[in-house]
């Protein structure tokens, strides 16, 4: 593992030194070790702060209503064997299956196409990558929403049909609808996970296994188990995002009869009186789930290295595909995008174009409702509002993100890093409702304020609850490319004369760069349009984005609402457009590491 | 301004709970679901000085919100639709009580205040309306026993009273008038056995209407009126007997002396002729299709006359406390 970001571990400070021809240390460097210290610990304390706090006063209010206002008992299990039984007990169940459903296909079909995008010579390569961008961007609801709209009797496919689609929706609105949609959400943050490794995955091994007379079948096994930390990462993430999306819980599940937790949590809290010891009572199974599938990669990854990118790397070579062969890929892939980014997109197209009311003909589309939207200055200052903390998030949370990263991706971890590893996919776990309602129990204790921690219902704290949001993605995805990344090339570069800046900044950023700014795109994205902690965390006289949209759909302005969505969604990708397109122009080394092939 | 004096004499008029504010203003903090909060914080700041913050959200959010802040109330005024919650809270020792503006209620309005004067009433919606399109179903059901008959199998939709916040006043109002809980009960059961459709809220049930998934809405009257402004083919008829479904305003019990007053002076601007103007024309399409409880202030033409709707008023000290356990008995039965 690498010591080479931010904080200089002993290891490297000692090889530093020895490696140095300066001769004795200079006063300042006495200081250091010290500074550096400090330097290592307040990450951790901001992970405190903002993971470590929430979560366990959420988790308290289960067995501890009392201390938070929240009931009678100071300690009680009933919450527990009020979930446990009954039609939450169901929704539990239902919750496992549907993401592990959505993780295994979500895994299968970014595995399939990482090695299409980066390994052979399929066409649209920069086409694909812009769909990924649109279907990590396009919120869950709104994937649903499509589906209804083309499924839903008197919709577009019984108007076209002239016959109503009974069977599909069956399917739709049911474990099969979930498990899609809930899995075509997760496949960018697997393909993310698993082109990272692959890019660093030089052909050696693939020649290896070439000269010593293996086929393609024989070549894969090889391969295949060096990805292993990326499959098992995408695995644990698209597991735990799935077990709390709420979007489709509360769209096709419910339609569907098919109860999930994260409904169920949010039902008990939504309703009045608020439910918050039963709701975090089915937090600690969530996190159970989690804890499970956390389990399960540890076990198949334990004691073995997967560092595969060093100095000696050689770049691996496209596989060309044959006109048959091309043509059968472009149809699975684009079949794919068709139906995961293509039905989102129609539903949020249809819902801005066509009036809120009345008969739906040709005619009556119209651009009255994005002309409504951007004439309006509500609309804008919310946008304006939202865009600087999605950008103040997105730094913190690649700064955090990496530390974070290392820490997970060091062998064997320590006990630090195996707690960070849980209270990340605990974020990750539970719905961002229950994180914000954390945030309420533990910032706004009267204790803080008697202690003059007043940051309720300040602008700091809803970035703090961003963060949590976004920090657990951000350090899933840099642990695989910074895990990967062997101290060897920092320290040919020390030795080479470069300070440790100099070094890191010459050997180790173009190698992850572009992971840094693709998990501050999708940090920055996810920010703009999260609505939950913005509901429960706005400043008073503040109205992010998500909610100022949230008001416009449930004011029965549809219409509105949807255009509002369309316009954020382009602005972001033009938005990843600029920014890709910087570091191209910026960092030309990274753009070569990008194009390894 | 002769609205604002009226408003600043209200402070002393008021009876046992006023407080006269002598201090520099300090923020005001308004948490409101309504559909015109935005324009009567902006025309209350104008007209008193007060500095007003406001956190505009849905019903279900924002009651999350101050249940959760409980411990350390960051509120000063609660503004949602319904009743029920606020007898709970007020239960719950969380509202100033003794509070009324001095203005002069309709008959309507007086039916709706507290006997502790621990809450506002600001305006009067009703639940549930019945809501359909007048092209495909010419000849509605014209009472509550109509809609078990086969004539309505699989054609009746309302939304979940757990999701939606006015829909727990149209269950319990449907308890209170057929006799009980167990006649409730019975009654909610058989219109599940008729194809009953459960919907989150009003927009999912309305959307449900517009495709022909269902041929009659059961949803609040505000959004049934505002749909058929829209879509003329879209009526709102009214089944003996619908349930008055309050606007209410509610002030934090724990709140400083200097922004309880400026709270009370929120509450009766929002009932001053001005106030009740914002009200009628902030949200045209939505919640300003209330009738006024403020004598002598009439209700947008779209809306019949309230004495021709057949209404009922539940005491939301009996129903408030029994919301928890009428929508778990609702999720467990009809829904799931």
């Amino acid at each position: 593992m690498t010591d080479t970001m931010l904080t200089p571990g002993p290891r490297t400070a000692a090889g530093a030194d020895q490696a140095s021809p300066a001769g004795p240390p200079r006063p300042g460097r006495l200081l250091q070790p010290r500074v550096a210290g400090a330097l290592r610990l307040l990450p951790w304390g901001l992970f405190a702060a903002v993971l470590l706090l929430p979560v366990a006063g959420f988790l308290l209010v289960a067995v501890s209503p009392r201390l938070f206002d929240q009931g009678d008992a100071w300690f009680t299990w009933a919450p527990f064997q009020q979930v446990l039984s009954g039609w939450t007990a169901h929704a539990l169940l239902d919750s496992l299956a549907v993401g592990a459903g959505a993780a295994l296909l979500a895994t299968a079909v970014a595995l399939a196409l990482a090695w299409l995008t980066e390994r052979t010579t399929l066409a649209g390569q920069g086409l694909w990558r812009l769909l990924l961008w649109a279907l990590l961007l396009a919120p869950s609801y709104l994937e649903s929403l499509g589906w209804t709209w083309l499924v839903e009797p008197q919709g577009v496919l019984d108007r076209l049909l002239g016959q109503d689609p009974v069977w599909l929706r069956s399917v739709v609105f049911g474990p099969a609808g979930v498990i899609w949609v809930l899995a075509t959400r997760g496949v960018p943050f697997a393909y993310l996970a698993v082109t990272a490794l692959l890019r660093g995955l030089g052909r050696e091994f693939e020649d290896a296994a070439r000269t010593h007379g293996g086929g393609r079948l024989a070549t894969a096994r090889v391969v295949l188990p060096m990805l292993a930390p990326a499959l098992w990462a995408a695995f644990a993430t698209v597991f735990a995002e799935s077990i709390s999306d709420y979007g489709v819980a509360a769209t096709l599940a419910s339609q569907g009869n098919f109860p999930l937790l994260t409904g169920a949590m949010e039902q008990s809290i939504s309703t009045f009186p608020a439910d918050f010891p039963l709701a975090s009572a089915m937090g600690w199974l969530l996190l159970a789930l989690v804890g499970l599938a956390l389990l399960a990669q540890r076990r198949s990854l334990r004691g073995r290295s997967y560092q595969v990118l060093s100095g000696r790397t050689r770049p691996a070579r496209r596989a060309r595909l044959g006109a048959v062969r091309q043509t059968a890929a472009l149809v699975g892939v684009g079949g794919f995008f068709l139906a995961a980014a293509g039905v989102p997109a129609f539903g949020a197209a249809a819902a801005s174009l066509l009036p809120s009311g009345g008969k739906v003909s040709a005619a009556s589309l119209s651009l009255a409702n994005f002309r409504h939207v951007l004439g309006s200055g509500e609309m804008m200052s919310a946008l304006g509002y939202s865009a600087r903390l999605a950008a103040i998030t997105a730094c913190a949370a690649v700064v955090l993100g990496a530390v974070a990263g290392r820490a997970l991706a060091r062998q064997g971890g320590g006990r630090a890093g195996r707690l960070l590893d849980l209270l990340l996919l605990a974020a990750i776990a539970l719905p961002s409702v229950l994180l914000a309602s954390g945030y309420i129990f533990t910032y706004n204790l009267p204790f803080a304020s008697s202690l003059g921690i007043d940051l309720y219902g300040t602008t700091t704290l809803l970035v703090l609850g961003y963060l949590a949001g976004a920090l657990p993605s951000a350090a899933r995805l840099l642990s695989g490319p910074l895990g990967q990344v062997s101290d060897s090339l920092l320290w040919a570069a020390r030795i080479h004369g470069r300070r440790p800046a100099a070094a890191w900044a010459g050997a180790v950023l173009p190698l992850v760069a572009g992971s840094l700014v693709w998990t501050w795109l999708i940090a920055f994205c996810g920010t703009l349009l999260e609505l939950p902690v913005s509901q429960l965390l706005a400043p008073p006289g503040q109205e992010p984005l998500s909610v100022a949209i949230t008001r416009q759909l449930q004011g029965y302005d549809l219409g509105a609402g949807a255009a509002m969505t369309v316009v954020v969604v382009a602005g972001a990708l033009v938005l990843i457009g600029l920014v890709l397109g910087a570091l191209r122009l910026f960092l030309p080394t990274a753009r070569r590491l990008e194009a390894l092939a | 301004m002769a609205v604002l004096s009226a408003c600043g004499s209200s402070q002393s008029a008021g009876s046992g709970g006023s407080v006269v504010a002598t201090g520099a203003p300090v923020p005001l903090v308004v948490y409101s679901a309504q559909g015109y909060d935005q324009a009567m914080v902006t025309a209350f700041q104008k007209a008193t000085g007060i500095p007003t913050k406001l956190v505009d959200d849905s019903t279900g959010p924002l009651l999350a919100r101050v249940q959760a802040e409980r411990g350390n109330p960051q509120w000063g005024v609660l503004w949602v639709d319904g009743d029920e919650a606020f007898a709970a809270l007020d239960q719950a020792g969380m509202l100033v009580k003794n509070f009324e503006p001095n203005v002069q209620l309709n008959a309507a309005g007086q039916a709706v205040v507290p006997k502790d004067r621990s809450y506002v009433p600001t305006g009067l919606t009703v639940t549930a309306a019945l809501v359909y399109d007048a092209s495909k179903t010419p000849n509605p059901p014209t009472s509550w026993q109509d809609l078990l008959s086969p004539t309505w199998k699989g054609a009746v939709g309302m939304n979940d009273p757990a999701v939606s916040g006015p829909t727990y006043p149209f269950v319990a109002g449907m308890f209170n008038q057929l006799g009980g809980d167990s006649q409730g009960e019975a009654f909610y059961s058989s219109l599940k056995s008729n194809g009953l459709h459960v919907f989150q809220t009003n927009g999912d049930t309305l959307h449900a209407l517009q495709t022909g998934q269902i041929k009659v809405a059961l949803i609040q009257s505000s959004a049934g009126i505002a749909a058929g402004i829209k879509d003329k083919n879209i009526k709102t008829a009214y089944l003996p007997k619908v349930t008055s479904l309050p606007s209410v305003i509610g002030i934090d019990g724990k709140v400083s002396a200097q922004e309880q007053a400026e709270a009370e002076k929120f509450a009766s601007f929002v009932l001053s002729p001005q106030g009740q103007q914002v009200m009628l024309t902030g949200d045209r399409n939505g919640d300003s299709l209330y009738w006024p409880i403020v004598q002598d202030v009439t209700p947008d033409p779209e809306l019949p006359a309230l004495a021709a709707v057949p209404t009922q008023a539940i005491d939301p000290y009996v129903w408030g406390p029994k919301e928890g356990t009428v929508n778990t008995w609702f999720t467990n039965t009809i829904v799931h």
